[in-house]
C-alpha cells in the first residue's frame, strides 16, 4: 500500500493548494491557542474549516485538525470547542497531546479518530501503547528523535499506525518539553501555540550589519548582505566560554526524501511535511515532489530524486536526515 | 526562489512615475481597498487587531511611499514623500516589482525576506498577519479594481501581463538600477513564522 502523505495548511488557500498538488490528508488548525501554529493571520475559522473540508473530501483527501496544544489550567472551554467544531466540520481525525483532552475526546467524541500530536513525545512502545489503549488512539507522529532502525523495532511493538515528519523546520527538543521560548517571552508552543512569537522579534540594523533579538536575548547577528532568518531560540548563535557556534542546533530543515523507501520499509504509515506557516507556493512545490516520490516508490521505480529537486526550499538551503541516520551515537 | 536579486524600475519608468503622487492616487486606491473589503470582508478579518495599524510601503525605485491602513471598509491609502517622517507602525521597503509580486502571490515573502531583498521594519506580528492574510486572499488585478465577469478576466490578464513586463525590464541588465533597500538604523524585522 501508498504511503499517506500529510501535508500543512495554514490557510484556506494553502488547503487547496496542497489537495491539488496531491496531498492525501491535509492538517490544519484553528485560529487560537488550541494549535501548536498559533500565528497573526494564519489559521482557520469554523466556517473556514467545514468549507476546506468540503473541499478536501471532494477531492478524495482528507483533513486532519491538530488541537496540539496542552490545555491551559482552568480554562479548557477554547480546546473543548474546538474538539466540537472539528467533529461538526467533518473532520478525519484530530490530533491531540494532552492526556485530559484525550479523555474527554474520548468519552463525549468517540467516534472521532484520535492521532496523537509529536507534542505529547511519546516515542517508546510502553508510552504509545498506553494512550492506544487508554483513548483508543489510532495513530501516532513520531518525535524527531528515533533512527529509521528505531522505528522499524518500535513498528513492531505497538498496535498503532506511525507517521514520520520528512520534510521541514526541526524542532530539535523533545517536542512539547521545551521551555525555551517560555522562558525568554512567556509563550511556548505547548501552551500557547506559537515558539518565538513574532511580538517579541526585533532585528536592528547598524554599521555591522543585523542584530536580531528575541525579546531581550540576541539570538543572532548577520553581516551586510548575508541571508537573514527567523530568530528561533534553538537556532540561535551564541558566545560561551569564549567560542561562538549553534549551541542548540544549526539552522538545517530536514530533508529526508531520500528515507522514503526505508522509513516504508521500517513500517511507517504516513509521511508528514512541516510547514504549516509556508506559504502556498512552498506548500503546492514540497506536495507535488513527495506525491512523485511516493507514487513512484508504491509502483516499485526509482525516487524521482526528490532530495534534490527540494533542497532549494530547505531553509537558508541546509538540509539534514536529522536523527534518521544518526551519527552522533 | 532563493536566487531572486534585488531589482529596480528601468530609468525612464521611474521618470514616468514621477508625477503619480500628484494625482488622487491614495484615494484611488483607498476606494479600491474599501471596495474589496466590502465584497471580501473575510481578508480582513485575517489581519485581525492589526488592520489599524498604520504599514508604510516604500518601493526604493519610486520618490514616495504609501501609507496604508487596511480597516476594512475603513481603509485608507496615502501618498507620502519619500523621506517624509510619519508615524507608522510598519516599513516594508523594497523594489516596486518584488512588492507588485508579493500582492499578486507570483514571489514567496520568505523567500525575499531571507535573501533581503525586501526590507521590514517595525512591528513583526503585524507584518506576519498582513502577510498571511495576503497570503490567503490570492488577490487578483480585478479584485481591487472591482471588475467581474468578462470584464474582470480581461482587466486580470492585461495588468498581470504588465507586471510581467514591467519584471522583465527590471531584471534586464540595461535597465536596472542599483535598488538598495532603505537603509537606517531603526529596528527592522523579518516576518517568518518559527519552525517548531
Ligand atoms: S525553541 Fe526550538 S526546540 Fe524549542 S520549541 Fe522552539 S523550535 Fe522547538
Amino acid at each position: 500500500m501508498s504511503l499517506e502523505l500529510v501535508c500543512p495548511a495554514g490557510t484556506p488557500s494553502a488547503l487547496r493548494a496542497a489537495v491539488e498538488a496531491g496531498a492525501h490528508s491535509v492538517y490544519c488548525g484553528f485560529r487560537d491557542e488550541t494549535n501548536a501554529r498559533n500565528f497573526p493571520g494564519l489559521n482557520f475559522s469554523p466556517d473556514e474549516l467545514v468549507d476546506g473540508i468540503r473541499f478536501a473530501h471532494r477531492h478524495g483527501a482528507k483533513v486532519l485538525v491538530a488541537i496540539n496544544t496542552f490545555v491551559r489550567a482552568g480554562h479548557p472551554t477554547a480546546w473543548i470547542k474546538a474538539l466540537a467544531n472539528a467533529e461538526g466540520a467533518g473532520a478525519d481525525a484530530v490530533i491531540l497531546a494532552d492526556i485530559a483532552l484525550l479523555d474527554h475526546a474520548k468519552r463525549h467524541h468517540p467516534s472521532l479518530r484520535l492521532h496523537l500530536s509529536v507534542q505529547a513525545a511519546a516515542a517508546t512502545p510502553e508510552a504509545i501503547q498506553f494512550y492506544a489503549e487508554a483513548f483508543d488512539v489510532k495513530r501516532v507522529v513520531l518525535p524527531r528523535v528515533l533512527s529509521v532502525e528505531e522505528i522499524a523495532a518500535l513498528a513492531k511493538e505497538i498496535t498503532v499506525e506511525t507517521e514520520a515528519f520528512v520534510f521541514g523546520g526541526l524542532c530539535p527538543m523533545a517536542e512539547g518539553r521545551c521551555s525555551l521560548s517560555s522562558y525568554a517571552t512567556g509563550k511556548s508552543p505547548n501552551l500557547t501555540g506559537v515558539c518565538s512569537p513574532p511580538e517579541h522579534v526585533t532585528y536592528t540594523d547598524d554599521a555591522e550589519g543585523t542584530t536580531a533579538k528575541l525579546a531581550r536575548f540576541t539570538i543572532e547577528r548577520f553581516g551586510a548582505g548575508e541571508p537573514a532568518g527567523y530568530p528561533t531560540l534553538c537556532k540561535g548563535r551564541f558566545i560561551a566560554e569564549g567560542k561562538t557556534g549553534h549551541w542548540f542546533e544549526d539552522p538545517v530543515s530536514l530533508n529526508a526524501a531520500e528515507l522514503i523507501r526505508p522509513l516504508a520499509k521500517a513500517g511507517v504509515t504516513a509521511l508528514k511535511i512541516e510547514g504549516r506557516q509556508r506559504g502556498k507556493g512552498y506548500v503546492a512545490e514540497v506536495v507535488a515532489a513527495f506525491r512523485a516520490a511516493v507514487d513512484a516508490i508504491a509502483a516499485g521505480r526509482d525516487d524521482p530524486d526528490t532530495a534534490k529537486r527540494l533542497a532549494g526550499l530547505t531553509e537558508g538551503g541546509k538540509q539534514t536526515a536529522g536523527a534518521y541516520k544518526k551519527t552522533w551515537r | 526562489m532563493t536566487d531572486h536579486q534585488p531589482k529596480g524600475l528601468p530609468a525612464p519608468l521611474r521618470f514616468l512615475a514621477k508625477p503619480l503622487p500628484l494625482l488622487p492616487v491614495g484615494t484611488i486606491l483607498s476606494l479600491a481597498v474599501r471596495r474589496l473589503a466590502a465584497r471580501r470582508p473575510g481578508v480582513f478579518d485575517r489581519i485581525g487587531p492589526y488592520r489599524t495599524c498604520r504599514f508604510r510601503i516604500a518601493p526604493v525605485d519610486l520618490d514616495f511611499d504609501f501609507l496604508l491602513v487596511p480597516d476594512g471598509t475603513r481603509a485608507r491609502v496615502d501618498t507620502i514623500p519619500r523621506r517624509a517622517r510619519v508615524a507608522s507602525d510598519v516599513e516594508i521597503g523594497g523594489p516596486l516589482v518584488d512588492l507588485l509580486g508579493l500582492l499578486d502571490g507570483t514571489l514567496d515573502g520568505d523567500a525575499l525576506f531571507f535573501t533581503r531583498t525586501i526590507t521590514v521594519r517595525g512591528r513583526t506580528d503585524a507584518v506576519v498577519a498582513l502577510r498571511n492574510a495576503i497570503e490567503d486572499a490570492e488577490l487578483k488585478p480585478a479584485d481591487l479594481l472591482g471588475l467581474t465577469g468578462r470584464l474582470g478576466t480581461t482587466a486580470d490578464a492585461v495588468i498581470l501581463k504588465a507586471i510581467a513586463l514591467l519584471r522583465r525590464l527590471a531584471t534586464e541588465p540595461s535597465g536596472r538600477e542599483s535598488a538598495d533597500p532603505p537603509g537606517g538604523s531603526s529596528p527592522s524585522i523579518t516576518p517568518f513564522g518559527s519552525r517548531s
